[in-house]
């Protein structure tokens, strides 16, 4: 039993922040009326239920206690996030090998055992697979290295 | 006899190179990933979808469609080989599958759960066959405060029949109806929560969310918990085929479960992995000597396989006549059949008849083929389970990232695989369900369109939802479900339900 920390209480109010932030961000939608309803209307009633729903979620897990949050570890996820926002970068600067190569290395590094060798083999077995698949195979309008191929 | 000329109409499209060769790479795929734990259809769909666009639609949806009922073979085959499920609705096969392999009954076990999936699923397929023209032409009789009912009903009861609290499903249904609204509006042309990116303005894409959410997400999960590569010994595979004995004890599971399956996979929220599970308990329940579950009894292999792919079929019915999805991957084919520029729902039957019906005949050879080439194959997917997680997961992150690219030919589609997947991981540590999300989110624009329709046809009276009898009795029945929930003793029930299946 876990009052502050627990699961129900960060869900709502998770579900009430993107409620309240729906309706800031949708102030400026025009409500209209309910027979010809504006761009507004329908996001302004889906947030005020978020924001209700939210409320009870995060109420009754304050009067009751829940589940705590399991603990996390910050490796895996910021490894693995930057790894595809680089893929991203990478992809059309640079190409498709490079951007596998960075996202294969970012990742395993977020997985806790990483080794050099491994991950240099896997990376390029891994760019072979794709150049295969995607330029040879799909034909897709992609450039493996920039500038070269 | 209609029937018959739909059938041939849809066995003509099947039959041909081009669309065999497309049901079998979604087969072979969705074996694979059936038999790779960690790496579910929703990814995987959601990954091969821009694939899919230089392709008919027919092969498409045929290829995809493999894809969904191929993972119900293959994680069928891990569980009773290596006790590994690979997919959440193999789970309760792993119970005895694997116990009748410790006892020198793997190759019956796999025979069972082969033949009783394609039983099951040849009934399925009999079923859409019968009853998909029946509800398609009662689809249109449905005006837009009838579809608007009808979505609130699926979308509610796939939140109850799913696990979990009732209420955050729900408001993650509502979150997801409310990120399906970003971009253009399209009865004002106004911009909404587009925040000046011009990719938002076509609307949010839903194949990188899905992909965000159930691969990248997931992904981080099990690195989290250091999932590493298992030491696998499959047990030995001998006498493959059942004597006249054995077939005597699992045949009367086997349409139990079909039964129990098919009428589960119709149900929004049902699917293969609550068929399964109901069929095991019900077979458990009916058992005279139900000391023997979990310790290798025929019944429980033959019941949940033959259920699994039943649903696995029938849950194609809601998709295919009223455009409605029931669970997450029927989310997704919705998605792939709108990307094909076909919009879902009654008149596909009567405008694209041989979609329609290719599709469905394509279940029904995709079944025969798995069955016959899985056997033989049975050594090659056992093999790859040995592949450590740690080569595993980069390729799949690969795969996405391209996948997410080829969608518009983009990096911004790759950016928001990244953000959904950290969204995802936030969903997971504060247990809310992405599959209503996914829901929500497809059926989200869709849905405001008819309650705006609505209102504009009876000026603005929001009691014409309860004054035309089906709408009303829709929503009678979403109430009633709604209630149900909350009462104190049936919520008991299932958790209680839950918590056996867990």
């Amino acid at each position: 039993m876990n009052r502050l920390n627990s699961k129900d209480l960060w869900a709502g109010l998770m579900f009430v922040a993107f409620g309240v932030g729906a309706l800031w961000y949708g102030t400026t939608l025009s409500l209209g009326t309910a027979v010809r309803m504006g761009p507004g209307y329908v996001p302004r009633m889906l947030s005020f239920i978020m924001i209700g729903l939210g409320l009870i979620i995060a109420f009754r897990a304050l009067v009751a206690g829940g589940e705590p949050i399991a603990k996390g570890q910050w490796k895996p996820i910021t490894f693995v996030t930057i790894g595809v926002v680089v893929f991203a970068f990478l992809f059309e600067r640079a190409g498709m090998v490079p951007a596998t190569i960075a996202l294969v290395f970012l990742s395993a590094f977020g997985g806790g055992e990483f080794k050099l060798g491994e991950t240099i083999v896997s990376s390029l077995v891994l760019c072979v697979i794709c150049v295969i698949i995607f330029k040879l195979g799909l034909s897709m309008n992609i450039s493996v290295i920039r500038g070269v191929w | 006899m209609e029937v018959l000329s739909n059938v041939a109409l849809g066995f003509g499209v099947v039959l041909t190179a081009t669309n065999l060769l497309y049901c079998f790479i979604g087969c072979m795929v969705g074996t694979l990933i059936g038999v790779l734990p960690g790496i579910g259809p929703v990814a995987t769909i959601a990954m091969l979808l821009p694939l899919t666009f230089k392709l008919p639609p027919e092969s498409a949806l045929i290829m995809l469609a493999g894809i969904y009922y191929g993972a119900q073979y293959g994680g069928s085959t891990t569980s009773i080989l290596v006790n590994l499920p690979g997919e959440a609705s193999s789970v309760v096969t792993a119970l005895d599958g694997y116990k009748m392999a410790q006892n020198g009954q793997a190759g019956l076990a796999l025979s069972v759960s082969a033949l009783g999936s394609f039983f099951a699923g040849t009934v399925g397929t009999i079923l859409i066959v019968l009853f998909a023209p029946a509800l398609t032409e009662m689809a249109q009789k449905f005006g837009p405060a009838e579809y608007c009912a009808l979505m609130s009903l699926g979308l509610v009861a796939a939140v109850v029949l799913a696990s979990g609290s009732v209420i955050k499903a729900i408001a993650m249904v509502f979150l997801g109806l409310l990120i399906g609204l970003v971009g253009t509006d399209v009865n004002t042309g106004a911009q909404r929560f587009t925040f000046n990116i011009p990719e938002l303005s076509d609307g949010i894409d839903f194949a990188p969310i899905a992909m965000g959410l159930f691969g990248i997400a997931e992904i981080i999960g099990n690195l989290e918990q250091r999932a590493t590569g298992h030491s696998v010994t499959a047990a030995k595979i001998s006498n493959l085929w059942p004597t006249w004995a054995d077939f005597k004890t699992f045949w009367k599971p086997v349409l139990r479960g079909t039964a129990l399956g098919s009428i589960l996979g119709v149900l929004p929220g049902g699917g293969p992995t609550l068929g399964a599970f109901s069929a095991y308990t019900l077979e458990k329940k009916l058992s005279k000597t139900p000391e023997r579950f979990g310790k290798g009894a025929i019944e429980g292999v033959a019941a949940p396989e033959a259920a699994n792919n039943a649903a696995a079929q029938t849950s194609f019915i809601p998709m295919l006549t009223l455009g409605i999805p029931s669970n997450a991957v029927m989310a997704l084919m919705v998605g792939a059949m709108i990307i094909q520029g076909i919009q879902p729902g009654p008149e596909v039957m009567t405008k694209k008849p041989d979609l329609f019906w290719g599709m469905i005949a394509s279940m029904w050879v995709g079944n025969l083929m798995l069955v016959i080439i899985n056997l033989p194959l049975i050594g090659m997917w056992v093999k790859l389970l040995t592949v450590p997680y740690r080569y595993l997961f980069p390729a799949i992150l690969v795969f996405c990232c391209i996948g997410a690219y080829s969608l518009q030919n983009s990096d911004f589609h790759v950016q928001q695989v990244a953000v959904f997947g950290v969204l995802g991981y936030i969903f997971l540590k504060l247990g809310c369900e992405g599959a209503p999300f996914l829901l929500g989110l497809v059926l989200g624009p869709q849905m405001e369109e008819y309650f705006r329709r609505a209102m504009l046809l009876s000026r603005g009276d929001a009691t014409v939802f309860f004054t035309r009898p089906l709408s009303a009795s829709l929503f009678a029945v979403t109430a009633l479900l709604l209630i149900l929930m909350a009462l104190p003793n049936l919520r008991k029930k299932r958790e209680e339900a839950f918590q056996e299946e867990g």
